[in-house]
């Protein structure tokens, strides 16, 4: 007796919380499928704005601002059409989380069932949202219309279940293609209106490419003239801090650089790579916490561009230090390489380090037999990989003060000498197609 | 201490945190020095789980192993990776370092005596070098003993995860699905290697087999798991037709392999 009140009182509160999570899914479905409306709402306000100036002759210097009544207007519109789309077929709110609205009596709700929801529904849940927030009954619309929303999930785990019970197969009706069902036409046209709008704000120009056509052809054209005496004659006005600079000078200090930052951001990735490991660390909470913090400082620093180190470090060493192209290529690799690496370590077969651990071999002793042999092949070619990134990205970070070949780029380029641009560009060119022919052949070579 | 045995398993139980299923359910037998004991059971009764909480590469939930009258379950790590040496480990899919030599892979099996400075650094002692060599020729593999592991096939490379272990100098062997992975007439020699291994050694095999014709064959005992329980506990001729069925179900049919 004591066991069924537990039993039916455990039960009672499982249907209470699961309640309450259906609840909690409804509101949130519905207020996405509001937010989309607002988003379409706000286009709509956009584009009349838009084309209010570019299509309308004569000038206007006002922009299109709601009346005093467009704002409550808007409001409604749109809460309207929030739950008209949510009574007729699959809206993308709906979808997104989960839910569905199936009948409670019959095989499919008719078209008047549908309209009679909307109808209750204008009036159940303003009053439900001024007085019974935390009632989780079947809300008075749904009840009226003989429907419930529900996750599709559970219905289909009861169904299964029901036909278990009864020893039938149950063949599961396969998904409707996603262009003929609500949610899947809205997401397309959600996906045409930013493009649109996107389109629109960055203001891309098609004619202007024509139009200005003639000055790039110029400008390409004594770019194609290179002027290679600067190869080898040392640089009359550009002078860095030990001197002055032939083209070809500036090359070989570039791959300097490039060397010197792929090997030390190797040689610091490689090591932080298993302390970035989720596999590898999972021995211990302290393990864990190690973990994320190396991943957080590879996503975190990863995310920070080249450029942007370069820019720290040219204010840091000095600008146009060769040293703060290094250093900021070396951070750069370390992170970038790190989350790699760790995500190889974290793909590795387990087989291997069981036996060494079966052994009787401890952690240091894995990570050296089982795990290192299985990741060095895809550690080589990422480095190298890297190594060509590293090159290309070398001849740019001149423009914020990190030394190397760019700086000739640069400073010519602003003054104007298209001759020895392209001479430099000449040079970038024949490295940068050197150095991925170069490293691609170590990589077929090495990695096996 | 009363334990009767080499290796005394009492009540151990395995429950896996997620969903919680029970691999292992209240497991209790002990097994003799020089016994050649072999585990049946349907795939996920509980086989692998067992054959790994003996050595805790998976720990149990509860319940106790003991070896030779060390409790295992109980041991701090760095003890427990020393109760490893003793007890090698032959795995169904090898397990094996494929991009190193067979000669490093043997030589693994040395790692719970090598000091771990020496191991960082490659360096094994030469009598390491020379067991390693006399494991290999025991196998019969000592000619390919600097070729890569994946370059050979499969019934070398078992024949070469047995080398491993044997390198250990166990006292007990752990063997997980030694053939599953390898055709019937490969899977017959490599059990020849255990058996011979088990007589001429002593060294207590537990092996956990698909095959009930190789277990009938090889073993001198066979205890039977059915859903992380212990369904039979005797010798290889006490298992007949009802038997079978009891353990594989109403539906299933011995298969042979010669």
């Amino acid at each position: 007796m004591d066991q069924r009140l537990d039993g039916s009182t455990l039960l009672g509160n499982l249907l209470h919380t699961r309640a309450r999570t259906a609840l909690k899914n409804r509101a949130f479905s519905f207020l996405l499928d509001w937010m989309i409306w607002g988003y379409v709402a706000y286009a709509v306000m956009f584009f009349l704005n838009h084309y209010w100036y570019t299509w309308i002759p004569g000038h206007w210097y006002d922009t299109l601002t709601l009346p005093s009544w467009g704002w409550p207007l808007t409001i409604i519109a749109t809460l309207e059409l929030t739950v008209i789309c949510r009574n007729f077929g699959r809206s993308l709110g709906m979808r997104a989380f989960g839910l569905d609205l199936y009948p409670t009596s019959g095989e499919r709700i008719s078209f008047v069932r549908r309209l009679l929801r909307i109808a209750v529904w204008q009036l159940s849940v303003p009053v439900a949202c001024v007085g019974f927030w935390s009632n989780p009954a079947v809300p008075l619309h749904d009840r009226a219309a003989g429907t419930v929303l529900r996750s599709t999930r559970e219905v289909d785990r009861e169904e299964t279940d029901a036909n278990d019970a009864l020893g039938i197969a149950r063949v599961r009706k396969p998904e409707k293609r996603a262009l003929t069902t609500q949610w899947g036409i809205m997401s397309l046209f959600l996906l045409g209106l930013t493009f649109w709008l996107g389109w629109t704000i960055i203001e891309a120009n098609l004619s202007v490419l024509t139009r200005r056509a003639d000055k790039a052809g110029d400008l390409f054209q004594k770019i194609a003239r290179p002027d290679f005496r600067y190869f080898f004659k040392e640089d009359p006005i550009f002078v860095l801090r030990r001197g002055s600079f032939a083209i070809l000078d500036l090359m070989v200090l570039t791959l300097l650089m490039t060397l010197l930052s792929t090997v030390l951001g190797t040689a610091v990735a490689f090591p932080l790579s298993f302390l970035g490991a989720r596999n590898i660390m999972s021995f211990h909470p302290v393990g864990l916490v190690i973990y994320t913090v190396v991943r957080g400082f590879f996503n975190i620093v990863r995310a920070i561009e080249t450029l942007l180190w370069a820019t720290i470090f040219a204010v840091w060493v000095g600008w146009g230090s060769p040293f703060a192209g290094v250093l900021a290529l070396t951070v750069h690799t370390i992170a970038a390489l790190g989350k790699l690496f760790s995500e190889q370590v974290e793909g590795i077969d387990k087989g291997p380090s069981e036996a060494i651990r079966a052994a009787g071999g401890n952690f240091f002793q894995v990570i050296r037999y089982a795990v290192i042999p299985q990741v060095v092949p895809a550690f080589w070619a990422f480095t190298l990989y890297r190594w060509d990134i590293n090159v290309r990205m070398s001849t740019v970070i001149a423009l914020v003060g990190a030394g190397g070949v760019g700086t000739l780029l640069f400073y010519y380029k602003n003054e104007g000498q298209w001759s020895i641009v392209g001479s430099v560009v000449v040079s970038i060119v024949v490295v940068v197609w050197l150095m991925d022919y170069l490293s691609g052949w170590l990589r077929e070579r090495i990695v096996r | 201490m009363e334990q009767s045995g080499h290796l005394a398993i009492k009540n151990l139980t395995k429950v896996y945190e997620r969903g919680q299923v029970v691999a292992l359910k209240d497991l209790s037998f002990s097994v003799k020095k020089g016994e050649f004991l072999v585990v049946i059971g349907l795939s996920g009764s509980g086989k692998s789980t067992l054959l790994r909480c003996i050595n805790r590469l998976i720990e149990p939930t509860s319940g106790s192993v003991s070896l030779d009258g060390v409790d295992v379950t109980s041991l701090p790590s760095s003890r427990m990776r020393r109760m490893r040496r003793g007890m090698g480990m032959v795995f169904q899919h090898f397990n094996l370092i494929s991009r190193s030599t067979v000669l490093t892979n043997v030589l693994t099996g040395r790692l719970g005596y090598t000091p771990v400075w020496k191991s960082m650094a490659g360096w094994f002692s030469k009598a390491d070098h020379e067991l390693a060599m006399k494991s290999l020729e025991r196998v019969g593999l000592e000619e390919k003993a600097y070729v890569r592991a994946d370059e050979l096939s499969g019934g070398q490379q078992q024949r070469v995860g047995i080398a491993r272990a044997l390198m250990q100098q166990p006292s007990l062997l752990l063997v997980d699905e030694p053939v599953s992975a390898l055709d019937p007439a490969t899977s017959n020699s490599i059990m020849q290697y255990f058996e011979e291994i088990n007589q001429s050694d002593d060294i207590t095999v537990l092996t956990s087999l698909h095959f009930l014709s190789l277990a009938r064959r090889y073993g001198t005992r066979i205890i039977a798991l059915k859903g992380g329980e212990l369904v039979f506990d005797g010798l290889p001729s006490d298992i007949d037709d009802s038997r079978f069925k009891e353990i594989y179900g109403e539906e299933a049919e011995e298969v042979e392999v010669r």
